[in-house]
């Protein structure tokens, strides 16, 4: 099980954003998929295991704020960064308490989006780090059977 | 100006002119009456005089026969008496039927004479008495004669005495009306019957105009010219049955120089009033003027704000959706920018070692796209933060100490430039609730804001900043934020809190610094005034309520 690499989800309304964005992304490296809309997006994320997602706030349908308490819900440890047309931090906040990453004010530089979500990946897979020995612990209660399983 | 200057005197003037005409109404009338008083008391005096030496003499015919009268010692008896009774008497006749003066007594020797066919006689038969007009006797001494007639039955015999007029002639003599009033009595053919004090003797026949009274009882007043052409008012009066007038006469400047002198007065008060009345109406024309511009520019002053504040919401609503809008292309407009620098670094170039190549060129270009594009953003961040205001955290805190510390953080701007930086706190000045960040925000754009003014108008020394703050009226702290920078030109007072107003150059101020503060300032539930001179300094006025106040910040 080697480092995994960092899977996104971009969500907005924009086509052509979502169009550049991935290939952006591609050209740095990262496998991104795309959504235009908040319902497509938890289609997606119920298929494709994805470790970050971008997410606009302001969209038809479902809106950004929903989708995330939506995602959180469903794949809690899928990270979410919101990006926002507000400057304001209210919004920002109301993003943050519902249990995002962090926030992007467009227009968001690729560099800086690649960053924040380097960041939140980082995060993820510490937790995950940290689930993965809390469950070793749990399960060295029999070494035994941990070398029964290994020995396989 | 000139008007309100002389609309104080018309009333003044009027009141002066309404006093003249009574005045002079109440003089004339009383002038008038004292005329016509003097002539009533004068006709009765000499009419009484008439009729009581036509009743002595008709007493005389009625108590004695003519016989008794014709002796010459009862008639010096009754003479004695009537002289003891009057000494007016001159002497006293008896005449028979026929005209014959059969007894006198007197200077003279008339006896024997014979008067049948004389005016007095026949005047006197037929009227029963007769009063003659005035004459001078051998003495040059004013008389009359009064004769009665007695009709008994024995026949008809006759009584004359010649009476000296010098009694009433000085009785209307002694008439005195200020300086020229006089008095004097004329028969019906204008002659005078006593002397008269201004000209005119005895005898003398005047062509005065004067106007007889229609009737007995009558006083005649009226204004005349004598024949010296002399203004006169007139008095008359009829005496002795009509046959005679008494006129008393004043000259008319005489008689109203009370008037001219009141109406000299008048004059020289209403020059001395109107003189008061328009310097004080000047002094206080100009005292209100220049109250009524103070109020103007203080109207002024308040309309800037008003305007201001409304314009400022509607504003401020729509820059932000549109800031909002403008984000998402922008955005876009980004990541194109990224891909294209990509994909031209990925190209397999020509390495032709040209740096002003069509190659460096886009480079350039490209370069330029993501530095405007920035500009862009930040544009539209400044306008999303004026409009749409964050929800402030409030907090109870000092106002001093915010502005020290913000002050802390332009320090050393301040420094370099050579600004004389005061702060004065008053300790009673009340705390306030509000977002501390968010007034930190305002006084840091306050002062970046007055430096830079204080730099373009003194350059490194000379500039001054100070800050107040103080308790205000109704529980408020204000603060006073003053510099002598270059100050805003009056056309631009009304326009510096508006968005994107700026006066600094293009890609040097936003223009959203001051709306940003008024928008943080309205809603931390404070005021935001301002007041320049152009070349003087500035001074932004903000006013909060205090902490305790029921009308403190809300949102």
């Amino acid at each position: 099980m080697g480092k995994q690499a960092m899977r996104l989800l971009i969500v907005d309304d924009e086509n052509r954003f979502l169009e550049t964005t991935e290939k952006l992304l591609a050209k740095k490296g990262y496998e991104a998929i795309t959504a235009a809309s908040g319902e497509e997006a938890l289609e997606k994320l119920s298929v494709h295991p994805v470790h970050v997602v971008i997410l606009d706030v302001k969209m038809p349908g479902m809106d950004g704020n929903q989708v995330l308490k939506e995602i959180k819900r469903r794949h809690p440890l899928v990270e979410v960064i919101m990006l926002t047309g507000h400057a304001t931090v209210e919004s920002a906040i109301d993003g943050l308490k519902a249990g995002a990453a962090d926030y992007l004010m467009k227009p968001a530089d690729i560099n800086e989006l690649v960053a924040k979500a380097e960041e939140a990946f980082s995060r993820r897979r510490q937790v995950e780090e940290k689930i993965r020995v809390a469950q070793i612990r749990h399960t060295t209660g029999s070494a035994r059977r941990i070398l029964d399983e290994t020995g396989d | 100006m000139a008007s309100m200057t002389l609309v104080p005197l018309i009333p003044f003037l009027c009141v002066m002119a309404i006093g003249y005409r009574y005045f002079a109404q109440a003089l004339e009338t009383s002038t008038l009456s004292a005329m016509e008083r003097i002539v009533a008391d004068h006709r009765r005096m000499i009419d009484s005089f008439l009729s009581e030496r036509r009743a002595d003499l008709e007493f005389i015919t009625r108590a004695y026969r003519f016989e008794q009268v014709s002796r010459p010692e009862v008639l010096s008896e009754l003479f004695d008496n009537l002289q003891r009774a009057s000494h007016a008497y001159v002497d006293l006749g008896i005449f028979d039927t026929n005209g014959v003066h059969v007894a006198y007594i007197g200077p003279y020797s008339l006896t024997g004479k014979v008067y049948k066919e004389t005016e007095w006689f026949r005047e006197a038969e037929r009227r029963g008495y007769y009063i003659s007009d005035v004459f001078l006797g051998y003495r040059n001494i004013p008389h009359f004669v009064v004769a009665v007639c007695r009709n008994s039955p024995r026949g008809q015999w006759m009584i004359r005495a010649t009476i000296d007029s010098l009694l009433f002639n000085d009785l209307v003599k002694e008439v005195r009306l200020g300086k020229t009033g006089e008095a004097y009595v004329i028969n019906s053919e204008g002659v005078l019957q006593t002397n008269r004090r201004s000209g005119g003797d005895l005898m003398q026949t005047l062509d005065d105009p004067v106007e007889r009274p229609e009737t007995q009882d009558q006083i005649r007043t009226f204004l005349a010219k004598d024949a010296r052409s002399e203004s006169y008012l007139y008095a008359t009066a009829l005496l002795k049955g009509g046959e005679w007038m008494l006129v008393a006469r004043q000259e008319q400047s005489d008689a109203f120089s009370a008037l001219y002198s009141a109406a000299y007065l008048i004059l020289f008060i209403s020059g001395i009033g109107g003189v008061v009345v328009v310097v004080i109406a000047q002094f206080m024309t100009g005292r209100i003027v220049r109250h009524m511009e103070r109020t103007d520019a203080e109207k002024d002053r308040l309309r800037y704000q008003l305007i201001g504040a409304a314009r400022l919401v509607e504003l401020g609503e729509m820059a932000a959706g549109f800031a909002h809008e403008v984000n998402n292309p922008l955005q876009i407009i980004r990541n194109e920018q990224s891909l294209m620098e990509m994909n031209l670094a990925e190209l397999p170039l020509p390495e032709t070692g040209n740096e002003e190549g069509p190659l460096a060129e886009i480079h350039d270009s490209l370069a330029q796209i993501r530095l405007q594009i920035d500009r862009c953003a930040e544009i539209t961040q400044a306008i999303l933060k004026f409009g749409r205001q964050q929800e402030p955290r409030i907090r109870e805190i000092d106002l001093g100490g915010v502005i020290s510390e913000t002050a802390a953080m332009v320090a050393n701007k301040i420094h370099i430039h050579g600004i004389v930086y005061t702060e004065e706190i008053d300790p009673t000045a009340p705390p306030v609730a509000s977002d501390p960040a968010q007034l930190q925000q305002v006084f840091l754009n306050l002062f970046n804001n007055a430096v830079d003014a204080v730099i373009e108008r003194h350059g490194s020394s000379g500039g001054k900043l100070r800050v107040e703050v103080y308790a205000g009226k109704n529980g408020t702290a204000d603060v006073r934020v003053e510099d002598n920078g270059t100050g805003i030109a009056p056309e631009n007072m009304e326009k510096i809190f508006s968005p994107f107003f700026t006066t600094k150059p293009v890609g040097k101020g936003s223009g959203l610094g001051l709306s940003v503060c008024y928008g943080i300032v309205d809603n931390l539930g404070g005021t935001m005034a301002v007041e320049s001179r152009q070349g003087e300094g500035t001074a932004f006025l903000l006013r909060f309520p205090g902490a305790g106040s029921p009308d403190k910040a809300e949102k």
